[in-house]
């Protein structure tokens, strides 16, 4: 249990930490000088000593929406599977609750967006509803597909039997399952070529034009929601996908976890640099190829058991 | 021995969802009556209504179904003519679509009961159950069925009246329709497949399968397009029938493979679905009812920013809408799990083909919960928050009274629903039991009410009530460390680029939709009209546009449209047979002896390709000649 709350506190604590070292890596592949890795810290703490400014237009969903955001975010963190061997785990949450709970802070995303009758927040909620309403397909059937190769749809029990028996027998299957988790992780958390987190170009704007209009505390909730996503999302990867190293000695093994979030994070910023943003209208395609990697994934198991 | 009525496990579960879904209702009715031209009309019908619904689940033999479903659908068709002087034109139309419909569909059952009982309509079900498993052509009987209840149900393709009919009723008689009526005919579907029609083989099973994922897609993705509030929420009703069909088709499915426990557990689904729905639907309904009564226009558009001036509306309208999104951990998300799971049950199953084909299903299953998302915050948002779009906005109050009671019963409902969802799958694992099924509900809780768990070996598990809890915890203790912050709060402008934010500029609800719509351009194939008022004919330089966008639905466009067009094709030319001079009458009669002629050497005596070619050649020639005429 203490290995447990640890291993949540670690995730909670290394989350600004994760898009400081994207941003950093970006800037240094760029040939720019690198921020430092503590700006996620540093602008937390900024923003909790702000007033909030909120929108003359901003009703009860302004003040409500940033705790619904976080909080479904932060549930999530503590249903994740075990990053240690022996470490306790929920096992009574699968995976449909997790996307549904990730569903529900981007709802109040949406509304958020929505409240200050700014044209701006109505664009990124339109877009934010078109990019989700395409993702879930994809999620629903890579989730299926790495259930099957688990042989269990809690996410906790799945990341356990993953890690001690590896699907050699399918890895073809596997394979494909990965890459169409690693374009949703692109997707879900709104990085190049699905939406560009640095700009304030009301032509890209995503996630970016939904919070335009809060501050303070608020928009450092909701900032910490967008880190805590990303943790969800590499740490998923990282022990469905990359379930190796966790009979080590535990200090040993979450040191090994953590590194293995640093380098899905490595993973994001290549992809990052390496490709221009796309336009609106044909990130359907790329959530297309996710959705038939999914499937390619579910017909390889079943018809090859590959 | 039959009775008129019964009141087995089954009736009893489907009166109380008439009676949880018209309680809340009658609340809501009361308030509403000042808004009515026609008091006693509505009053009387209304009641009737209720009475009949009531009638039909519990009704014990063919004639007391037949009796009450008829009177249901009249009752219905009235309560949708209540408030006819103020559309006349629309509401007219809708009224004689649905009438048309609903009468459509009661024609099979009418056939159906025919069948069954051999012309006795006072046998009852045990009776039609050996009549039925007698008859030779038991795949006749359920097309008869599904014609007969998915008319009723809204299932594609005989969805087309719902977006009309259900908007141009009062608003607690769409609530009760879309709540209530639809349920009535998943009771048909319940009481005649499981009991009356039962064994069936594979096929069918696929095919409702299959009509239940069309009816969930093209449900949502209507909804997305539609102005119409009340239409929007009619098309969602086609998606949520469409999400219980697949439940059912999954447990017909299952239940052909000799998968008895994975089947019970589809059933349950598709129950919990159907009480789910009731709950949500009516009370979206109620919500964009009082909208309406305030705002006096169905036109999402022109609404905006009203949870300022209507804040138990907005509130009870959002819970709704987060449980019809399918979002933990309400009522809508635990059944749509539960679909889930039965439908990833089908790891289990043999045959190759069908295992490869459900993947399908779920993928549009949960391509319309995504969809649904979308759908719900561009309702909510648009109609709810931001600035006020009209004066009618502007000038909106909450409602009375009456109608507040009536949605936070709903509310209560749709909470209860959730926090109960235990107690509810014992009630729907019992009714099933009653039908000769198995009661998987100790199997869905095997560890207590904290764990919901699929029945598939090493399927998914859920906490609703942990779930509850966690979320009510972490977001009080978030608020709770706001507070102890102390953060001050200012106001200020919305932020546009230096401008004044006005209700022009904000998002509108065609906007919200719009990459949506445009992705999905090859099913909607919208007609857009832009019209720019130019400055100094400058082609460039407007300051006055207006953009409108329209979409047909595409079943009506080719099927019921190319159906209409057909018919006139053919009486156009029966019309010109029938104005022909005597002389062309005396060659009609003449081919028709040649036909008789011929098909008797053919049939009855021996045939040759030969002699056929050479026949068809003289009719086709003689018909040609002597009635078309020549090529003027």
């Amino acid at each position: 249990m203490s290995l447990y709350l640890l291993t949540v506190a670690v995730l909670l604590l290394i989350a600004p930490l994760l898009l400081g070292v994207i941003k950093a890596l970006k800037m240094w592949l760029l040939f720019k000088r690198p921020l430092s890795l503590l700006q996620g810290y540093r602008d937390v703490a900024k923003l909790l000593h702000k007033e909030n400014v909120v929108s003359e237009e901003a009703s009860l969903i302004t003040r409500v929406a940033p705790f619904l955001i976080l909080s479904p975010l932060l549930i999530v963190l503590f249903f994740l599977p075990p990053a240690v061997q022996g470490a306790w785990y929920v096992s009574f949450v699968d995976a449909f609750t997790l996307t549904g709970l990730m569903a529900l802070s981007t709802f109040f995303l949406m509304l958020l967006g929505l409240d200050s009758a700014s044209s701006f927040g109505g664009i990124g909620a339109s877009r934010e509803a078109f990019i989700a309403a395409l993702a879930e397909p994809a999620m629903v059937l890579t989730i299926f597909a790495v259930s099957m190769m688990a042989g269990d749809l809690g996410v906790g029990q799945a990341g356990v039997n993953l890690a001690s028996r590896f699907p050699e027998k399918h890895m073809a299957s596997y394979l494909f399952a990965a890459i169409s988790f690693f374009i949703l992780l692109i997707a879900e958390n709104g990085r190049i070529p699905v939406d560009n987190p640095e700009t304030h170009l009301e032509l890209t704007m995503v996630h970016e034009a939904m919070i335009l209009d809060i501050g303070g505390v608020w928009l450092a909730i909701v900032e910490t929601a967008a880190a805590v996503k990303f943790v969800i999302f590499a740490s998923l990867f990282a022990s469905l996908f990359l379930p190796f190293g966790y009979g080590l000695a535990w200090p040993l093994a979450l040191a090994l976890f953590v590194g293995k979030l640093f380098g899905v994070a490595l993973a994001v910023a290549l992809v990052e640099v390496n490709t221009a943003k796309l336009r609106l209208f044909k990130v359907p395609n790329l959530l297309g190829i996710a959705i038939v990697f999914a499937f390619l994934s579910l017909i390889t198991f079943y018809v090859l058991g590959a | 021995m039959t009775h008129f009525f019964q009141f087995d496990t089954l009736s009893l579960l489907f009166a109380g969802l008439i009676v949880l879904g018209s309680v809340p209702n009658l609340f809501y009715s009361r308030g509403y009556m000042s808004h009515i031209s026609r008091p006693w009309h509505y009053r009387i019908h209304y009641a009737a209504f209720i009475l009949s619904m009531l009638g039909v689940v519990t009704a014990g033999s063919a004639l007391s179904f037949l009796l009450f479903w008829e009177l249901m659908s009249l009752t219905s068709w009235q309560l949708i003519l209540t408030e006819a002087e103020k559309e006349p034109e629309t509401t007219l139309r809708a009224a004689r679509f649905y009438f048309f419909m609903t009468h459509f569909g009661f024609v099979f059952l009418l056939l159906f009961f025919l069948i069954v009982t051999r012309g006795d309509l006072e046998a009852g079900f045990a009776t039609m159950q050996g009549i039925a498993h007698a008859f030779a052509y038991p795949t006749l009987l359920f097309f008869l069925l599904l014609l007969g209840f998915f008319s009723k149900a809204g299932a594609v393709p005989l969805h087309v009246w719902l977006p009309y009919a259900h908007p141009a009723a009062p608003s607690p008689v769409s609530a009760l329709m879309s709540g209530v009526m639809l349920k009535v005919a998943i009771y048909g579907i319940f009481r005649f497949f499981l009991t009356v029609l039962y064994p069936w083989p594979l096929e069918w099973g696929v095919l409702v399968l299959v009509i239940g994922a069309m009816s969930a897609l093209i449900g949502v993705l209507y909804a997305l397009s539609e102005h119409d509030i009340k239409a929007l929420l009619a098309n969602h009703s086609i998606e949520n029938i469409g999400i219980i069909l697949i439940g059912f088709g999954m447990g017909m499915i299952f239940d052909a493979l000799k998968l008895p426990v994975l089947s019970a557990f589809a059933f349950t689904a598709a129950l919990f679905h159907t009480f789910n729905h009731m709950s949500f639907k009516s009370l979206l309904f109620m919500g964009a009812g009082s909208v309406l009564h305030e705002t006096h226009t169905k036109n999402i558009e022109a609404y905006g920013g009203l949870i300022k001036s209507m804040p138990v509306t907005a509130l009870t309208f959002l819970l709704a809408s987060v449980s019809i999104s399918a979002l933990p951990p309400t009522n809508g998300f635990l059944s749509e799990w539960m679909t889930f799971q039965a439908m990833l049950g089908s790891s289990h199953i043999d045959n190759m083909s069908l295992k490869l084909a459900i993947p399908f299903a779920i993928f549009a299953l949960a391509l319309t919960a995504g969809l649904a998302v979308a759908c719900f915050v561009k309702a909510f948002g648009i109609t709810f928050l931001g600035l006020h779009r009209s004066a009618n906005a502007r000038h909106a109050r909450e409602v009375n009274g009456m109608m507040r009671a009536g949605m936070m019963l709903m509310a209560g409902v749709v909470l209860a629903l959730m926090l109960f969802a235990p107690w509810f799958i014992g009630r729907f694992g019992a009714a099933l039991a009653a039908l000769g099924r198995r009661d998987v509900t100790p199997l869905i809780f095997p560890d207590g009410i904290w764990q919901m768990h699929s029945v598939a070996i090493h399927g998914g598990v859920v906490s609703p009530l942990l779930l509850t809890l966690a979320l009510l915890a972490v977001t009080g203790a978030l608020w709770f460390g706001m507070r102890l912050l102390g953060v001050r709060e200012r106001l200020h402008r919305t932020w546009a680029c230096g401008y004044r934010t006005s209700a022009r500029t904000q998002y509108s609800a065609t906007g919200f939709a719009g990459p949506i719509r445009r992705f999905f351009e090859w099913l909607y194939r919208p007609e857009e009209h832009l019209e720019k008022e130019t400055l100094a004919g400058h082609a460039t330089k407007f300051d006055r546009s207006r953009y409108a966008v329209h979409v047909t639905p595409l079943f009506e466009k080719s099927l019921y449209d190319g159906a209409a067009r057909a018919a006139n094709f053919v009486s156009y030319w029966v019309y010109r047979l029938a104005h022909f001079e005597q002389t062309r009458y005396a060659a009609m009669i003449f081919n028709l002896m040649l036909l008789v002629l011929f098909s008797y050497r053919i049939f009855a005596h021996e045939f040759s390709w030969a002699t056929f070619a050479l026949e068809s050649v003289v009719m086709i020639v003689s018909i040609k000649v002597l009635i078309i005429g020549e090529k003027r």
